[in-house]
């Protein structure tokens, strides 16, 4: 599998980035906006790297050209979603180092606060990928894609209202910080789910 | 050792329906399969590669299961698609890394012997190639990793003729080991039929003929005669006819040619429209 990935890094190296500008823009504008929505972004569009990669890969015919090499499914699938968590941990742990500097800067820094926004992030962003990639791995792209958006507005609503509702602080009362744990962890079992799901469409796939 | 043996290989769409497909290519040979546009070649090329799953029938691969035994097989299979298939935005020494981490028997310096043989640059992107470049960049991975099968799917298609006898060549070096061997698919006929040792004709998703090429050429022949000659054979004995302002040309079977009549060279492609049209009447 390293071939595939290797191939995925050079590819991400040349189309994605943009989604590094953006990413870059947005944490830069976190320091000015205390909305979780500016923080939450760019832990989302790094869980797009593998569609746009699936994309470029459709266009170029590699998915039939990879059949052809000594691949399982189960790998070219694999390959993938090993991108898009690679890139997903790498944006958190970029936003974690962002988030911690402005809040020590602002001399706001809780603890219980900074660990609750990261998994958050975390959720939200690994939720979308994993709605979206079996869809796209049984659809194809340009169909698969648009469920991707509709997850991206649904998951942007859902921060976009957490962030009014919660405003800059967490309130004490919530229960979050045992949650939260809870609800990363089922959402990692759904991002394990999604990558079978996906391998099992893509198999019965004929490309 | 066969290279390949397709056994009633069936597959079937709502509007397109591949066979009952008999084919054998024996080791060191080379096979042509030979079609109009939409008859099945790349379709066939699919199932043997396990990029499809088969309906009905079975295929063996270097003497292995063609699905049960898919990686061993693609480690010692080279293969070019039409449409090549490598991204765009990388350029062949980009490509040579990924495919070294790829295969087990990738031979970076054979790789690098064919960029240069084919003047291939390193550094451009994919995007950039022309057709015949992308062509041969394809041409130039298969041949680098110790394949015993090259399964090349319209591989001369987009070549100017200078670079398709170069590659023709190429293959035909290929071939000079014993346990190599290559089936190939191409609507330009002419090509196969310098390189090929035997030579199969699909129509519409069915195999009209799988022969050795020398026993094809041998079976059939041209024959130019006059309207009042025609008008003595059996109608059953002429395969096709053409009339010209100088005569009439047909083509027969050698042992229906009665002596009177002499015997002319025939080619794979004039056998191949000839054995298509008998398949449309």
């Amino acid at each position: 599998m390293k071939g595939l990935l290797l191939k995925d890094f050079y590819m991400t190296i040349k189309y994605c980035r943009m989604t590094l500008v953006v990413s870059v823009l947005f944490l830069i504008l976190a320091f000015f906006n205390d909305s979780l929505f500016i923080l939450f972004y760019p832990g989302m569009i790094c869980g797009l790297i593998p569609t746009t990669l699936l994309a470029y890969d459709e266009r170029s015919r590699w998915l039939q050209y990879s059949m052809t090499m000594p691949y399982t499914k189960t790998q070219i699938v694999s390959s993938k979603y090993l991108i898009g968590l690679t890139g997903q941990i790498l944006m958190l742990l970029v936003i974690a180092a962002v988030q911690a500097v402005k809040m020590r800067m602002s001399g706001s820094f809780m603890l219980r606060e900074y660990l609750i926004t990261l998994m958050l992030i975390a959720i939200l962003s690994l939720f979308s990928s994993s709605v979206s990639l079996p869809f796209i791995f049984k659809l194809g792209v340009e169909k698969g894609r648009i469920t991707y958006y509709v997850m991206v507005g649904v998951v942007c609503g859902l921060g976009g209202g957490a962030s009014v509702v919660l405003g800059k602080e967490i309130p004490q009362h919530m229960a979050l910080d045992s949650v939260l744990p809870v609800l990363l962890l089922i959402v990692a079992g759904i991002y394990a789910l999604s990558w079978y799901l996906s391998v099992v469409f893509f198999k019965k796939r004929e490309i | 050792m066969n290279a390949l043996e397709l056994r009633n290989v069936t597959k079937k769409y709502p509007d397109f329906c591949l066979e009952g497909i008999d084919l054998t290519l024996p080791g060191g040979c080379i096979i042509g399969l030979i079609g109009q546009n939409g008859a099945g070649k790349s379709t066939t090329i699919k199932l043997i590669l396990d990029m499809l799953q088969l309906d009905d029938g079975y295929i063996s691969v270097l003497g292995m299961d063609h699905h049960k035994h898919a990686r061993d097989i693609k480690e010692d299979v080279g293969v070019v698609l039409d449409e090549v298939g490598i991204p765009e935005c990388l350029n062949a020494r980009q490509v040579g890394k990924v495919m070294q981490n790829t295969y087990k028997n990738w031979d970076m310096a054979k790789y690098n012997e064919l960029l240069l043989r084919l003047s291939l640059p390193e550094k451009k992107p994919f995007k950039e190639f022309s057709r015949g470049m992308k062509m041969k960049l394809g041409i130039a991975v298969a041949m680098s990793h110790g394949a015993k099968l090259l399964v090349l799917d319209e591989p001369t298609g987009g070549l100017d003729p200078v670079v398709r006898d170069q590659v023709v060549e190429m293959f035909y070096e290929f071939t000079r080991d014993e346990e190599h061997s290559i089936l190939i698919s191409s609507h330009i006929v002419s090509d196969l039929e310098r390189l090929c040792d035997y030579v199969a004709f699909l129509h519409h998703g069915k195999l009209l003929l799988c022969q050795e090429k020398d026993a094809l050429l041998d079976t059939y022949c041209g024959v130019r005669c006059t309207r009042e000659q025609l008008a003595t054979l059996p109608a059953g004995a002429i395969l096709h006819k053409r009339e010209t302002p100088y005569g009439v040309e047909l083509v027969m079977k050698r042992e229906d040619v009665p002596q009177e009549l002499a015997r002319g060279p025939i080619t794979i492609e004039e056998l191949f429209v000839t054995m298509i049209k008998e398949a449309r009447a």
